[in-house]
């Protein structure tokens, strides 16, 4: 996964400018896919998109080696502090199983 | 520098109103809050929406307004900001009159979301969303961004589920004596606890439900009992998993902040007080972001019944969005119909003497959040 990070904020999410400085150079680095859940839902009410998929739970997984989080679909239960593993993507969005 | 009034306010009943259309309703509140402001000549209009367009097939609603009531060759304009489009709404008329263009400005905002099945609603809501990012892709929703936050303040905090259900249970209260509230039902914690969970943690009584309604406002130069002190907005994080801090939405402590600065006040002098309970955790966030409770301890000041109409900081008395509705264009407008109300001393719950009343409006996640303070003066 990669992360991007300027003025100390990692994240996920690529910014044309550093919300801090300005600068237009945003450093760039690979970090590993699996982590921690640090904080998850179990969506029983979907958009009408994910009708057919529910309950699924959405999960905010902790990277490893970095601030950064990133936002996953899983399809089992979990809870704060499980250890989760990357699974792929499925229509652009990041799949965890435990 | 130019200084804004309130001169009248109008608002349709909140809930079902299966039998008429977003245009009767957006013109109901408009004609209320003219008549209520005397009739004044009205020099532009913005109307507050989010959904007319992909759920009632149907825009321009400025010019509608205009021209259906008579108004006029005037300006107008539809203000978009998903659950802050009313009170964004709200600030362009501000800044219409603080600028000299306009002497009498009319801000209404309306929604009409209870023709349609709720995964069609809940996708349309989902537009307020950054589709092109793997989180909206994951299936997140709004109820399940509030959840995800939920699960991590109980963590931290040691809250439970059950001060999300005071949160539910006051609001309800405040609504059984609000007759323009969409929900009138007493309920109990017990209930409110039990009840089927749409995101975890997360059950029905924690959601603000799908509504139709309308609130109008006039505002204008000319002085009147109700000054509006301060307008600030500010956008935030469109990104659950870019945020610092799950547990902050810093949209809503930033457009705090300002708005005490330009007002010269801060939230030891806010007398009653409207936040943007989309769901019971954010009431939660939002009453620690604008400085009315430590971080980490609002869920304790709810469990200490400070936030009631009877406590030392009364929020929601016209009972939030969770039990008053939520007709998401028209929300940002209706927390200013119940300040003024409170602020003239006619309100539902009133609170004895309040002179200064805040109110904050959410849009998104986080993505945009207004706040305006009004003064009886
Ligand atoms: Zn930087």
């Amino acid at each position: 996964m990669k992360v991007y990070s300027c003025c100390g904020h990692e994240t996920v999410v690529k910014r044309h400018y550093c919300p801090s400085c300005g600068s237009s150079e945003i450093e760039e680095r690979e970090v590993p896919n699996d982590g921690t859940i640090y904080s998850y839902t179990r969506i029983h009410v979907p958009p009408v998109e994910f009708e057919h998929i529910a309950p699924y739970s959405v999960v905010l997984v902790q990277l490893e080696g970095t601030k950064a989080k990133v936002t996953g679909r899983m399809t089992e239960e979990v809870t704060i502090g499980d250890r989760v593993q990357f699974a792929g993507i499925d229509n652009g969005a990041y799949l965890y199983k435990k | 520098m130019t200084k804004t009034y309130v001169h009248g306010v109008g608002m349709t009943k909140f809930g079902t109103h299966a039998d008429r259309t977003l245009k009767n309703l957006l013109l109901d509140a408009s004609r209320q809050a003219l008549e209520d402001a005397g009739r004044p000549k009205v020099d532009a209009v913005f109307v507050g929406n989010f959904l007319a367009g992909s759920m009632s097939n149907q825009e321009i609603l400025g010019a509608i307004v205009a021209n259906d009531l008579g108004l006029g060759y005037i300006p107008t304009a539809k203000v978009e900001g998903a659950c802050a489009s009313g009170g964004i709404a709200l600030r362009q008329g501000i800044l219409g009159i603080m600028s000299g263009e306009y002497d009498t400005v009319l801000v209404a905002g309306v929604e009409k979301m209870k023709h349609a099945r709720t995964p069609d609603v809940t996708q349309a809501i989902n537009a307020a969303m950054d589709t092109d990012s793997n989180e909206k892709h994951a299936g997140l929703t709004f109820p399940g961004f509030f959840g995800v936050l939920a699960h991590r303040y109980f963590h931290e905090t040691g809250a439970t589920k059950e001060h999300l259900a005071m949160v539910a249970l006051k609001n309800r209260e405040n609504a059984l004596q609000n007759p323009l509230a969409q929900f009138q039902k007493p309920t109990t914690l017990e209930e409110i606890i039990g009840a089927r969970l749409i995101t975890e943690p997360l059950g029905l009584f924690d959601c603000s439900p799908m509504t139709d309604g309308a609130a109008a406002i006039v505002l204008s130069r000319k002085p009147s009992p109700i000054h509006v002190r301060s307008s600030a907005l500010v956008s935030g994080p469109t990104q659950m998993q870019d945020a610092l801090d799950l547990l902050s939405i810093p949209a809503i402590g930033e457009s705090g902040r300002k708005a005490y600065e330009k007002a010269g006040v801060g939230p030891e002098d806010i007398d009653v007080i409207e936040i943007h309970d989309c769901f019971s955790m954010t009431e939660i966030i939002a009453i620690e972001e604008l400085g009315f409770f430590p971080k980490g301890e609002g869920f304790k000041a709810i469990e200490e019944g400070h936030t009631k109409a009877s406590g030392k900081k009364p929020v929601n008395t016209s009972g939030g969005l969770l039990s008053r509705g939520h007709p998401i264009g028209a929300t940002g407008l209706s927390q200013i119909y119940q300040l003024v109300h409170q602020l003239k001393g006619t309100a539902a719950n009133q609170v004895n003497g309040a002179r200064m009343a805040l109110a904050q409006n959410l849009g998104g996640t986080g993505s945009y959040s207004a706040v305006h303070i009004l003064e009886r003066v």
